[in-house]
């Protein structure tokens, strides 16, 4: 085999290989981003119902250089975590839920047609002004913001970076106990933090310095939480693994509760 | 000329009834007649000629015609036809003349007060005819009748005009007096209701003919009145309420006037009207806020324009009571949607309206929203399956939830709400909602304004857009910018709505608002609303107007306002166990005040056993109290009767108390007003006068005809009368009649050439 031919197999592949990464960014966003955990499209995924699970599509710092751009870090445990817990949505509750998840960005007014928004590792997003303006405007007219799986302290100051843009006015408070996210469906009593899958392997529930889990929220004029942060625990983990024996049960089932209980209170207030 | 050729005057032709004094029948008269015109006819057949000739061709019919008409005027003569009519006997009758001498009658036109025209009037001969034949009594009447001893005596002072109880009591009268004819001498701007029909039905029973004289022009040159004001009495705080102004004009056609309401001096309303044509009444709509609680006058004026001659009638009160009641709406879900949320929401913006919501989050479990602080055990067995518990709401509205999800006694229950109760209740769209929820064959169905398509398969999740409909441009529901214009063009920049239900045609009596129109263009009642029973029901066939709000501006109030007028219709008029109503919130001039009180219980049935009362507050602080008994009609109604000495505003509160207990107690406000009414509908209202005269057997006169008065009033049915004959063969008109057939015969024959 010459040379000629040999360099003609190595185009060929190039050529295979950007197309397949290409077609995969179509879904997920960054040219070279790859499935934590591969899940199949269900097949009723066209129906269309009253809840959409609207994963927030942001840009952050891990581009070229730590340049903005859309990196990957909104697609963790992306698609199967979304795909598990509708799927424990649509079998333990009456919500008309779509059985894939919808994306979205903040660029688009598509954003106002789903009242509910879950982001992930916020840590590292990096929302401009115009991103943060209209993310505001989003939740004055009465979407829900839930945040995930972001740990530590410096994770935690640029996730506050990005919120004080959009809320340079409210602050960031721990929910009590008695709140009705706590309640409106199961009654959420206890406080775990609920670890990821790395745990399975070093035994311990946090990550960074994040020992200590928070939940916590931004409230609006009338009490009503509009953004919900879940802060040093990777529910999104949680969902994602549930199916998996070594993870623990407690853990899934406690975090499906979370986001559940989350999910109705932002369809009841 | 009349009288020179009928002989007599016109009221014995009105009056007098036809009689032949020949003894002979009358069919014999028939029977001659066509054997005078046959033989005629024979004769005249047997002498045609053909060709030429006196009777040549059809010659001979138009000659037979005439003579046969000849003929058979000559029999009626011999027959004696006579008209019967009865009369007054002279001197022994009593003549009723009733002259208005309310304000209105102080009117100066053309420089002399309409008073004063009248009693020139009777004065220049008419009375005196009168009294030549009859008695006649002269009496004063406004507020009341009263007999007055000299017409220089009538002055125009009374408040008001009360025409129908002028005239029932004269028929009184002539109950024991041989009241002969009633002369009533007036503008007609009665207002105090007409004259009712039980009065006109004892005048014609006494067979006591009314007789009218219309004083005052019948129309004003230049004035603008407000004719009338329908609004209403009572609403929650923050209501937006409408109101139909009904203006006349005479002069002013086209010009724009404002129109405005204001409270206590401090305007809540105003528009441009333009005025319709002269004298023709235009109804125009106004809309305002109610407010704070408190009972609140409202004044709804257009401005004084240059040259008007009645500057007092361009205003009117009306009193409306602003309850601080927070009326409590129950909704339930059938499962999680942003509908609930977001409607939730926009009613919580609403300090007066309380939201309770039960939403099945799971197959087996409820969570409730809006509790009643003092009871946090409410709903927890479910949706109410008691009148005492669901009757405690004034609206019911009911989501995407299937009916099996309710017992046969729950949607009973729930029709009964709207039936009985009285309350408002709404239907949602949703993939469990309406005909796909099976509520086309449930008991509650029947509450539905539409006549549901019996299949599955009507609710579809694709985009609508909401448009109005011509009665949904002017429902305060759909009004989310002032301006009927506007607020068409705003409904057609909704978003779309997110999705929409199939739901067939609407039933007779409903209201469609606004339809859905889908993609293909095909529409669908989206909004229809109707009355049910004492309740009020209504159909928003979307679950999808949730995007009104994602889908605008965060600043944007259209969804918001929607959802509380809506949620304001429905529970608005659902009344409480106790309901306090009198027949007039306003007295013009007179004090008397009726009340009713409707007591019931938690579950909406008749008490009867409780005690009623009514507290008065009166405007100057004075405070009077009555015990209401109840009506032996109607179970549960309890009846009073009060009167109000001096004007101004009262305050009455009613509680119904059986022992110790308290069952219920409401409030209202009327008013008395002094010396207001005669500054309405001013000019002479001849129709009235005219229909009542004819009502009554009597004619109506103006002024300058009085000279015949007295020849109508002799004729009468009532007092003491005489039935006079008066014979008619010797009419002059059938002289002239006789003349002229025999002078065309004649005509003819000479044009024929045998002459």
């Amino acid at each position: 085999m010459g040379r000629r031919w040999i360099l003609a197999a190595a185009v060929v592949l190039l050529g295979a290989s950007v197309t397949y990464a290409w077609q995969r960014r179509g879904m997920r966003g960054g040219f070279f981003d790859f499935e934590d955990n591969p899940a199949a499209i269900p097949a009723d995924a066209s129906e269309k119902t009253e809840f959409y699970w609207a994963r927030l599509r942001y840009q952050d710092f891990s581009g070229w250089g730590g340049r903005r751009g859309f990196g990957r870090s909104w697609t963790t445990d992306y698609p199967k975590n979304d795909r598990l817990l509708l799927q424990a949505v649509r079998r333990l509750t009456r919500i008309h839920a779509r059985s894939m998840e919808h994306v979205v960005d903040l660029q688009s007014d598509d954003l106002f047609n789903y009242p509910f928004l879950y982001a992930v590792e916020v840590g590292h997003w990096d929302l401009s002004d115009a991103e943060a303006k209209k993310l505001r405007e989003y939740l004055d007219r009465g979407g829900f913001l839930m945040v995930d799986d972001f740990h530590g302290t410096l994770e935690w100051q640029v996730f506050m970076m990005g919120l004080s843009k959009v809320f340079p006015d409210r602050p960031v408070v721990d929910i009590e106990d008695k709140d009705a996210i706590f309640h409106v469906l199961y009654d959420l009593d206890q406080r775990v933090q609920i670890p990821g899958i790395a745990a399975l392997w070093n035994g311990v529930t946090y990550e960074k310095d994040g020992v200590v889990p928070r939940w916590r929220a931004v409230y609006d004029d009338k009490g009503r939480i509009v953004v919900a942060i879940c802060h040093n625990m990777d529910l999104g983990d949680a969902w994602e693994w549930a199916d998996r024996p070594e993870y623990p049960e407690h853990y899934a089932s406690l975090a499906f509760r979370i986001a559940i209980n989350y999910i109705i209170y932002a369809m009841t207030h | 000329m009349f009288e020179t050729l009928l002989k007599y005057p016109a009221a014995v032709f009105s009056k007098g009834e036809f009689v032949f004094l020949s003894g002979l029948p009358g069919w014999m008269l028939w029977a001659c007649a066509l054997a005078a015109a046959a033989a005629l006819g024979w004769a005249l057949w047997r002498r045609r000629t053909p060709g030429t000739g006196l009777f040549a061709g059809r010659r001979w019919i138009a000659v037979w015609l005439l003579q046969s008409a000849l003929a058979a005027l000559l029999l009626v003569m011999l027959w004696r036809p006579a008209l019967s009519v009865s009369t007054l006997k002279p001197h022994q009758n009593i003549v009723a003349v009733l002259v208005d001498d309310s304000r209105s009658m102080a009117k100066v036109e053309d420089g002399k007060a309409r008073i004063e025209r009248a009693k020139e009037a009777l004065q220049g001969g008419a009375l005196e005819r009168l009294q030549k034949q009859f008695q006649v009594r002269i009496y004063r009447f406004g507020n009341q009748l009263e007999p007055a001893s000299k017409i220089e005596t009538l002055a125009p002072v009374s408040q008001a005009t009360h025409i129908g109880a002028a005239l029932k009591q004269i028929a009184l009268e002539a109950s024991s007096l041989p009241i002969g004819a009633v002369v009533l001498v007036s503008d007609g701007a009665d207002n105090r209701g007409g004259v009712d029909r039980e009065t006109i039905a004892e005048l014609r029973r006494r067979r006591l003919p009314v007789h009218t004289v219309g004083v005052g022009r019948e129309a004003p040159e230049q004035d603008i009145e407000i004719a009338g004001v329908v609004a209403p009495s009572r609403t929650l705080a923050d209501s937006r309420l409408s109101a139909e102004v009904t203006l006349r004009q005479n002069g002013y056609q086209g010009r724009k006037v404002k129109l405005t309401v204001s409270e206590n001096g401090k305007p809540l309303a105003s528009q441009m009207v333009t005025l319709a044509k002269n004298g023709v009444p235009q109804t125009e709509t106004v809309q305002f806020n109610a407010g704070i609680a408190g009972a609140k006058t409202l004044d709804f004026s257009v401005e004084l324009q240059e040259g008007e001659e009645n500057p007092q009638n361009n205003s009117v009160q009306r009193l409306l009571q602003v309850d601080a009641e927070k009326p409590r709406i129950l909704y339930i879900e059938g499962e999680p949607r942003w509908e609930l949320k977001f409607i939730r929401r926009a009613l919580e913006e609403d300090r007066n309206l309380q939201l309770v919501s039960m939403l099945r989050t799971t197959q087996n479990k409820i969570y409730r929203q809006g509790l009643d602080p003092a009871n946090p055990k409410e709903l927890e067995q479910g949706f109410p399956s008691t009148p005492e518990e669901l009757f405690g709401y004034q609206a019911l509205i009911l989501g995407n939830i299937e009916a099996a999800y309710f017992t046969p006694a729950q949607q009973e229950l729930i029709r009964e709400f709207a039936n009985r109760r009285g309350g408002g209740v709404l239907f949602l769209g949703g993939r469990s909602a309406l005909s796909d929820g099976g509520w086309a064959a449930s008991a509650a169905g029947e509450l539905l304004p539409v006549r549901l398509p019996d299949r599955k398969g009507t609710f579809h999740r694709d985009p609508a857009q909401a448009r109005l409909t011509a009665a949904g441009r002017d429902s305060l529901i759909c009004r989310l910018v002032e301006g009927a214009d506007a607020n068409a063009e705003r409904w057609k920049k909704l978003p779309s709505l997110a999705d929409y239900q199939e739901v067939g045609e609407p039933k007779p009596a409903a209201l469609v608002l606004a339809e859905s129109v889908t993609g293909n263009g095909r529409a669908y009642p989206l909004l229809v609303t109707q009355n049910y029973g004492l309740g009020r029901t209504a159909l928003f066939a979307t679950g999808g107007s949730w995007r009104w709000k994602m889908l605008q501006p965060s600043t944007d109030r259209t969804h918001v306002i929607f959802w509380q007028q809506l949620a304001r219709w429905l529970v608005n008029g659902s009344p409480s166990p106790v309901t306090l109503s009198t027949n007039r919130p306003v007295l013009m001039d007179e004090g008397e005040v009726k009340l009713r009180v409707q007591a019931r219980n938690k579950a909406y049935a008749p008490l009867t056993d409780a005690r009623v009362e009514a507290h008065f507050v009166g405007p100057d602080g004075s405070a009077g109290t009555i015990e209401l008994t109840p009506s032996p009609l109607e179970p549960g109604v309890y009846e009073g009767e009060w009167t109000a000495a001096k004007p101004g505003s009262y305050l009455v509160e009613a509680a119904a108390t059986r022992g110790k207990e308290v069952l219920g107690h409401d409030k209202i406000t009327f008013r008395r007003e002094d010396g207001v009414a005669e500054n309405f509908r001013t000019e002479q209202n001849r129709e009235l006068l005219e229909k009542l005269a004819e009502e009554t057997g009597g004619r109506y006169f103006r002024l300058d005809e009085l000279s015949k008065l007295d020849q109508e009033v002799a004729y009468s049915e009532a007092g003491l009368t005489v039935r006079e004959l008066h014979e008619l063969w010797n009419m002059p008109v059938l002289l002239v009649v006789l003349f002229v057939l025999k002078a065309a015969e004649w005509l003819l024959r000479r044009r024929w050439g045998a002459v």
